[in-house]
């Protein structure tokens, strides 16, 4: 039971983070019906410029004497580059293709992705860039096999916070209201005076930012960040954005859960070689079964 | 017109290489083989850099005779088989008269294959899989030592000076991470080591939370870490300290590396390695090591062993006045030298001898602990 509950904490920690990662995907998907694959790339950014700004606290040594205004601060600070970075990626790579057909627009994200990724080794190094976290280490909770460390509960409830935030911004203010015209149709919510570009650049912002704070997280967590670490989160947050249906955010947040928790029972109860098999798995039933994901609706009506 | 502008620009470019090889006729090329890219690109680096120095220490000493300059061909493999064959295919192409290479032994294995097909002298500086030299490959050299003769060295480390009981294996799956580990296994078997539980993860895997559970809840006295580098061993054994894992972790070449402290700091601390002995103090090792950092950088774990496979291999051709590889490989055997890693002295198979000892990472620094013939060495 003890293992059982251990288990059931990794994965909602893993799960969290493939939540954020995927919401980007996922919105993007919905305005404008595009897989940003350099949306990993965005979380890539996020942990380097986290170790950045940390790295400079923890030399000043605010970081002894600060240390929560630190991480605030290399939140905000994370999230607000990362955003621009994503609002200019959208701006030479994507918009002049968007009246071209899907695919060029899919073959400039990828390369796209190269590009980012290797930006990332030419100017950060080939080696692993240790996360000056120890200040948020230690254990919160433990009793037998269960423990629970201060950076899994705040991974866990910073996620909640985001979630939350995110979906008040969508579904009760007049942007997020202005998106979801957006993503049902743009020549339609053209003519009632909602600028698509600046809404398309808005969504690409979000989508980064999140996925900013999954990086710096992710970095305080396992303790070093590295250039290519975009990449493999980056395909299971898309895994996880089509299992809960691609284009609907509580889907996004669904389907980051479900493939967290199914990589760890995976690992922890069967092998962990098979952990990345057992993910798939389920996506190729959930998809078998219903073809637009769990929370999907018609290709015609997606929404942000 | 626009058309054929662009097939000139596109002739043009193709011709490039040839332009450049014609004009260095006097050059000594050599090649090196080694991941520059992808998750590995620490430790290919490292390599690439290790021969690079040689080719500097050599070129100050007066170089070699008949050759204005020596170049090296850095190939990157990525630690895949495929670009391994793909890159020794371009060494073949360039006529380098050596290769330094490869680092994961799953590519060192094929880009051999292609290399011996045109006699190119190949040694690697990293490879530790048998298999590289248990071919029968005659131009195949090796400096680092072996699997086989690693896994017996750690398990009797475990047995005599850790008095283990009980051990709990993970690899990543990789020929030498894998190979390893059953090699570990069964020798564990055999000195009544019970093997509580041998698990993979996969490579560029980040999250070890569910196997480090596992390792946990079956709280052996050892965790043997059997990974492709180090770090992904760092993320595991920071991982390991969080989730409050007792049992003590061993593991093996790839952990000796000065970033596997630096990102892990703490979580290092205690963790016992496997590795070729070293003697730092030897006048060689000085030598490379002044060399090495002020160019270079600090010195990573396959660097060393590359520099002395390059010193080697320029050595024997500065002897052999010629890179006819029968003659290279005649003075490749005759070579009885101080290297910086060791003493180097090929064995007919083309290994240079294993010297397994084991390491304690104290303060941030690997500490000589314990050897297997002179038992602990404090």
């Amino acid at each position: 039971m003890e293992y059982f509950i251990q288990q059931l904490i990794n994965g909602l920690t893993l799960g969290g983070i493939y939540a954020l990662i995927a919401l980007g995907y996922t919105m993007v998907y919905g305005v404008i019906q595009l897989i940003n694959f350099a949306h990993g790339e965005f979380f890539a950014a996020g942990g380097y410029v986290g170790v950045i700004i940390l790295g400079y606290c923890a030399g000043k040594g605010i970081m002894e004497t600060h240390p929560w205004l630190c991480l605030a601060g290399s939140f905000v600070l994370t999230m607000g580059y990362c955003a621009f970075l994503a609002v200019g990626v959208e701006k030479v790579a994507y918009m002049p293709l968007r009246k071209q057909s899907r695919l060029a627009a899919l073959l400039s994200a990828l390369g796209m992705s190269i590009f980012l990724s290797n930006g990332l080794m030419l100017t950060q190094g080939v080696f692993d860039k240790p996360y000056p976290g120890e200040l948020f280490d230690g254990t919160l909770f433990e009793f037998g096999l269960v423990s629970i460390t201060y950076l899994q509960v705040m991974i866990v409830s910073m996620t909640i916070v985001l979630l939350v935030v995110l979906n008040i911004l969508v579904f009760k203010t007049k942007m997020g209201m202005a998106m979801r015209a957006t993503a049902q149709d743009k020549t339609m919510s053209s003519l009632v005076a909602i600028g698509s570009n600046r809404i398309i650049s808005v969504t690409f912002a979000i989508g980064a930012g999140l996925a900013a704070a999954a990086g710096i997280m992710v970095g305080l967590y396992y303790g070093s960040v590295r250039y290519d670490m975009g990449f493999i989160p980056g395909i299971k947050a898309f895994a996880a954005a089509v299992l809960g249906g691609i284009g609907n955010i509580t889907g996004a947040m669904i389907g980051g859960l479900i493939i967290g928790m199914v990589e760890i029972f995976g690992a922890g109860y069967i092998s962990g070689q098979y952990k990345d098999v057992f993910a798939f798995i389920i996506l190729i039933a959930v998809l078998y079964f219903k073809p637009t994901g769990i929370m999907g609706e018609n290709i015609d009506d997606t929404r942000v | 017109m626009k058309k054929r502008l662009l097939s000139i620009v596109v002739m043009g470019l193709i011709l490039i290489p040839f332009l450049l090889t014609s004009v260095s006729a006097e050059t000594l090329k050599i090649g090196s083989m080694s991941p520059l890219t992808g998750p590995y690109a620490a430790d290919g680096n490292d390599i690439k850099n290790g021969v690079l120095c040689a080719i500097d220490v050599i070129t100050d000493e007066g170089g070699i005779e008949g050759y204005d300059k020596i170049e090296l061909f850095p190939q990157d493999t990525a630690c895949d088989p495929k670009q391994a064959v793909a890159a020794a295919n371009k060494l073949i192409n360039i006529e380098v008269a050596g290769v330094v290479g490869a680092y994961c032994s799953s590519s060192t294995i094929p880009g051999s294959a292609t290399l011996a097909e045109e006699d190119i002298i190949m040694l690697t500086p990293a490879s530790t899989h048998q298999d590289v030299t248990d071919r029968g490959l005659p131009y195949m050299f090796r400096m680092c030592g072996r699997d086989d003769a690693q896994a017996p060295a750690a398990v009797k480390f475990l047995k005599e000076a850790l008095k283990a009981k009980t051990i709990f294996i993970v690899d990543d799956k990789t020929t030498y991470s894998q190979g390893l580990a059953d090699g570990v296994e069964a020798d564990c078997k055999k000195n009544g080591i019970k093997v509580l539980g041998h698990d993979h993860v996969n490579q560029g895997d980040k999250d070890f939370s569910a196997i480090l559970t596992m390792a946990k809840r079956d709280n052996a006295d050892i965790l043997y870490m059997s990974l492709q580098n180090h770090a992904t061993g760092s993320l595991m054994a920071i991982q390991a300290k969080r989730i409050g894992l007792k049992s003590t972790i061993v593991s093996q070449d790839a952990m000796y590396h000065p970033n596997f402290m630096k990102v892990a700091k703490k979580a290092a601390e205690g963790v016992y390695v496997t590795y070729g002995f070293t003697d730092k103090t030897t006048t060689a090792y000085k030598k490379y090591e002044k060399k090495f950092t002020a160019k270079y950088g600090e010195i990573g774990a396959y660097g060393t062993y590359a520099y002395d496979a390059a010193t080697a291999l320029l050595m024997s051709i500065k002897a052999a006045k010629s890179t006819d590889p029968a003659k290279v490989k005649a003075e490749l055997m005759k070579l009885d030298f101080d290297g910086a890693s060791k003493h180097v002295k090929f064995e007919k198979n083309g290994d240079s001898g294993s010297s397994y000892i084991a390491y304690k990472i104290e303060n941030g620094e690997y500490v000589p602990f314990w050897s297997p013939i002179k038992g602990f060495l404090k």
